[in-house]
């Protein structure tokens, strides 16, 4: 195991080197003047009328090898460019968008490992019977919608018939408080800095900003976990040390809950990465369905005005997360399950 | 006696989830077919293209000429007939390419192994990384929209899921027959390798391919959907979709007064999407009940 | 010396298990048998014969697919058919404990072997997690486990298969069993180990005064262990005696044909291949005995179901024809 983590450290770089080759390579289409964007911080320099010498003084038209190596210095130094939909430099516009993905990444996350797990329990319990038949019909109906259909159904329901979870990340009335001195920002995320900051109403209002995204993440993605606990639950029932437990006289509770749970728990680990990554994606279309600001709805608004540099940056960014994510996955993974610890 | 109602029970539902899966698949597909006589389009004009049926830019409800309302100038019944097919385009011609070179990468790592398999698999490791849809934004922002562009992207950041899938399976047999030795019979090594990996492959390969026919469908409808895929006014679901957001807080009071221009290809996305999931199960139930999940 | 006492007495027992089909599957049909206080009962018969279904039974630890579907299972008086859920996991583990072949696939791999015993001993003795740890060890070094200390802290695939095995025995007698079921402890271990650890078992067995039920496929340790042996033919009891009784007087032709079979048992083999023919396939049983159609002294009486006849004292056979049992010293088994 220590062997494997070694090793899945060592190439950490080169997978990260290859991300950005891929996105380099993508980037490389696109002709001097749309790249220009993704090497210059300044917006007053981009409407300098001498764009030509722009290009000779960043060397965009010297050997692709060359470039990307300039490239990847500036990216170490912290400089992706200019945002044209941040108004800012995009290293900037997407550490301060980041956080609020982060924390819809959260909330989704919680339900999701525990009603996944739960129902998948339930399920393997109840194997073939009305319940499981029941849970495998919600799941599958889940899966396959897609994350903006039913946030666009969710908002219908719950915003505009109902007006309980209104769309975007706050009232006006908090991000007015939020833009004054009174409030200071420490993570970016509204729910921990609103509590931090004492501000019972305001991490209210964030809560209440959540519950849409939430709900509608939690059921699209719900159904990956459900079927692997499930799955490995039946799995794990059928096996010697299951009964075992019974015949020393543990109860069925007890038997489920922590003899079968934590071995049937290992293989849901493994794919919880699997999990936050579709998360994270799935964050693009519902930050943008809720009007939420946040990497995914910024990414998506980059696309769709041809930001360049805020695609460019934000790709290499998620790359990057995911990848040392998957990483902390993996390692921690050997946490749970102690025949891996030693290997 | 409670043991035979429950047999029978799941028996029949394992059936009627595979019959509904089929059924309403093949509904889509005789819809998909028959498009142009449900739905005519104009004469010389591209059929994907819905056509313009109002120069009044308000959505309008359903009526007897246009049976699921209109949105954004354009007839929904008529996009959401037409988006069939551009669901089926994309969906089939995306995983028959990527799953075929899926195969041919799977093959060399399994089959090479050695360095071959490392490169290979850290390759895949790096596509792998990029969120998919992220993925084919970056894609298609650069390429320029059009549902080509679309479905290069997606083929390239999906190839990787079957390459897995069938370097396994070459593992897993070259295991074996390293066990059993038929390899010093003198029968070629690659000839005995295809022999038993290809029945052991085709439907594992089969059945992750129409479970991800769905999020392939997904993930290209969300580009329509976010206006950087299919060009304006492409017949498909998600574009459709994009058509409603506008109008989600519904208008004089009535809060769901456009519900139509969700429900309809919202519905249609859906449940074609359910078909292929159902489809993809029964396919794994029938065929491999070890991974009846 | 005065006579023991009566610990579990079985009356007629049945397991049924459903198919798919909704086939009933007659695993074990109408066993009856006893055990008394401190002795070894050893259950034999070819595999599938039903041993092991017949001790989950005792246990009421069918799985849901199968049933109980008729019988008295009297353990110490009580009924165990007729407790409650509860009532019977005080029983399973404190007052009958199991121990199972595999000893690698029996214990969990995600706890510590000392969390797996500690737990038993704290769910039945009522003890805190101090004492239940003291206990533990105490059980371990009994199990003859070396350094149980540092055992305790270890996880399965960190002991040797025979470890592994002692550390089941003490998790099994952790809480002082009247009986203990084992269900071929050894057949997953070699041949030394195996009488390292079937000497255990007897040396505890002695110790503890418990009665124990050995299931196994090797005569050779049935010769060497039991008091009293039960043989076992397609899910009922085809005859039943003392050790003497059935290695010198074997009544039953299937039990003939099965002690002839020794010889080749040394080099273990699951079938015991000098008795010509198949185990007939558990859906459909033949009427009547369910040997004769592998049987040489068949005869159409055998269509009717044989009872059983008392041969000496403790000593039963369920066949018409035992008496004609000198006929098949000519008739060989080894004819195939
Ligand atoms: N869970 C089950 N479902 C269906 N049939 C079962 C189940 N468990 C046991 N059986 C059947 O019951 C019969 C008796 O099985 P059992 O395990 O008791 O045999 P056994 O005598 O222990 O054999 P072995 O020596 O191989 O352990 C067999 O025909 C077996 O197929
Ligand atoms: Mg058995």
């Amino acid at each position: 195991m220590i062997f494997y983590i070694i090793r899945r450290f060592l190439f950490l770089p080169i997978i990260l080197l290859g991300i950005s080759l891929i996105i380099f390579v993508l980037f490389s289409r696109l002709s001097e003047y749309q790249r220009l964007a993704t090497y210059i911080n300044n917006p007053e320099r981009l409407k300098s009328t001498d764009l030509d010498k722009l290009i000779e003084l960043y060397g965009l038209r010297d050997p692709a090898i060359i470039q990307y190596g300039r490239w990847l210095k500036n990216v170490f130094s912290g400089n992706l460019g200019w945002s044209y939909v941040g108004k800012e430099p995009v290293y900037n516009a997407i550490l301060r968008r980041f956080p609020f993905s982060v924390e819809l990444t959260i909330f989704s996350v919680i339900p999701i490992i525990l009603l996944g797990t739960w129902f998948g329990v339930l399920s393997a319990i109840h194997h073939n019977r009305p319940l499981d038949h029941t849970l495998r019909i919600f799941s599958v109906v889940g899966w396959s919608f897609p994350d903006f259909v039913f946030g666009l159904f969710i908002l219908m329901i719950f915003y505009s018939s109902l007006n309980w979870f209104p769309p975007g990340n706050l009232s006006i009335w908090a991000s007015d408080i939020l833009k004054t001195s009174l409030f200071r920002s420490y993570t970016g995320m509204l729910t921990i800095d609103s509590l931090l900051n004492r501000r019972l109403d305001i991490f209210f209002d964030a809560l209440r900003h959540l519950i849409g995204p939430v709900i509608t993440l939690t059921y699209v993605e719900l159904a990956f976990i459900l079927r692997i606990t499930r799955s490995s639950m039946l799995e794990v029932l059928q096996k010697d040390y299951i009964r075992t437990a019974r015949a020393k006289g543990l109860s069925e509770k007890v038997v489920i809950n922590k003899h079968a749970k934590r071995n049937a728990m290992i293989p849901v680990a493994t794919v919880s990465g699997q999990t936050v990554l579709g998360l994270l994606s799935g964050t693009v279309i519902v930050e943008t369905i809720f009007n939420r600001t946040g990497l995914g709805s910024f990414m998506a608004l980059a696309a769709q005005q041809l930001d360049y540099a805020s695609i460019m940056g934000g790709t290499l960014f998620f790359g990057f997360i995911l990848i040392i994510g998957n990483l902390i996955v993996d390692v921690s993974y050997a946490v749970i399950d102690p025949r891996v610890r030693l290997e | 006696m409670k043991r035979n109602r429950r047999t029978l029970f799941r028996k029949f539902f394992l059936n009627l989830s595979a019959f509904l899966g089929f059924f309403i698949l093949f509904v889509f597909i005789v819809v998909a077919i028959f498009a142009p006589f449900i739905a005519p389009p104009k004469p010389n004009k591209n059929p994907y293209l819905m056509p313009i049926v109002t120069w009044n830019g308000n959505p309008e409800a359903p009526s007897p000429e246009h049976r699921f309302g209109i949105a954004g100038k354009r007839d929904i019944f008529y996009g959401v007939i037409w988006g069939t097919r551009t669901a089926f385009q994309v969906g089939i011609i995306v995983t028959f390419v990527s799953t075929f070179i899926g195969l041919v990468v799977g093959s060399i790592a399994g089959y090479f192994g050695k360095l071959f398999d490392e490169i290979l698999m850290r390759v895949t490791d790096v596509f792998l990384a990029i969120p998919f849809l992220v993925a084919a934004m970056v894609f298609t922002t650069i390429l320029g929209t059009g549902l080509d562009k679309v479905m290069i992207a997606m083929t390239v950041f999906s190839w990787m899921y079957p390459a897995r899938l069938i370097r396994g399976n070459i593992l897993q047999v070259k295991e074996e027959q390293y066990i059993t030795a038929a390899r010093s019979l003198g029968v070629s090594h690659f000839f005995i390798i295809l022999r038993h990996v290809l029945p052991n492959s085709i439907f594992p390969v089969l059945i992750q391919a129409s479970m991800r026919m769905g999020s392939l469908v997904i993930t290209a409808a969300s580009l329509n959907f976010l206006g950087i895929g299919a060009p304006q006014g492409y017949a498909d679901w998600g574009a459709l979709l994009n058509y409603s957001r506008n109008w989600m807080l519904g208008g004089n009071g009535e809060a769901l007064k456009y519900w139509y221009m969700t429900v309809f290809p919202g519905t249609a996305m859906v449940l074609f999407v359910l078909s292929w999931n159902l489809v993809g199960d029964a396919l794994r139930d029938f065929f491999d009940p070890r991974l009846r999940i | 010396m005065n006579k023991p006492s009566l610990l579990l007495d079985v009356k007629d027992l049945r397991v049924f298990f459903y198919n798919d089909n909704k086939e009933e599957l007659h695993a074990v049909d109408g066993v009856t048998f006893q055990v008394y206080c401190g002795e070894t009962v050893a259950l034999v018969g070819e595999s599938g014969c039903g041993k092991s279904v017949t001790s989950l039974a005792l246990l009421r630890l069918i799985d849901s697919n199968g049933r109980i579907t008729g019988g008295e299972i009297t353990f110490a008086g009580i009924n165990l058919l007729h407790l409650s859920k509860k009532q019977m996991q005080g029983i399973r583990g404190k007052d009958i404990s199991m121990i199972f072949q595999e000893p690698s696939t029996a214990l969990n791999p995600v706890f510590t072997i000392g969390d797996q015993i500690m737990e038993t001993i704290i769910l039945h003795q009522h003890v805190n997690q101090k004492e239940a740890r003291d206990i533990a060890e105490g059980m371990l070094k009994i199990a003859g486990i070396p350094d149980p200390g540092k055992r305790l802290l270890e996880y399965p695939h960190e002991l040797s298969g025979g470890m592994k095995q002692r550390a089941m025995i003490a998790m099994a007698l952790s809480c002082r069993p009247k009986l203990l079921i084992a269900d071929e402890p050894t057949t997953s271990l070699d041949v030394t180990i195996q009488a390292q650890i079937l000497e255990l078992i007897r040396d505890l067995q002695q110790k503890l005064n418990m009665a124990v039920i050995l299931i196994t496929h090797d005569l050779g340790i049935v010769a060497d262990m039991a008091n009293r042996i039960i043989v076992m033919y397609a899910g009922k009891i085809v005859e039943e005696g003392n050790r003497q009784d059935i290695f010198k007087d074997p009544s039953h032709p299937y039990t003939i044909g099965l002690l002839r079979s020794i010889p080749r048992l040394d080099i273990h083999q699951e079938k015991l291949s000098s008795i010509p023919g198949m185990v007939p396939d558990p859906v459909h049983f033949p009427s009547g005995c369910r040997f004769r159609n592998r049987c040489p002294l068949a005869d159409p009486l055998c269509q009717q179901e044989p009872s059983s006849a008392l041969i000496s004292d403790h000593h039963f056979v369920y066949c018409h024809h035992w008496k004609r049992k000198a006929e098949l010293q000519a008739e060989s088994f080894t004819n195939e």
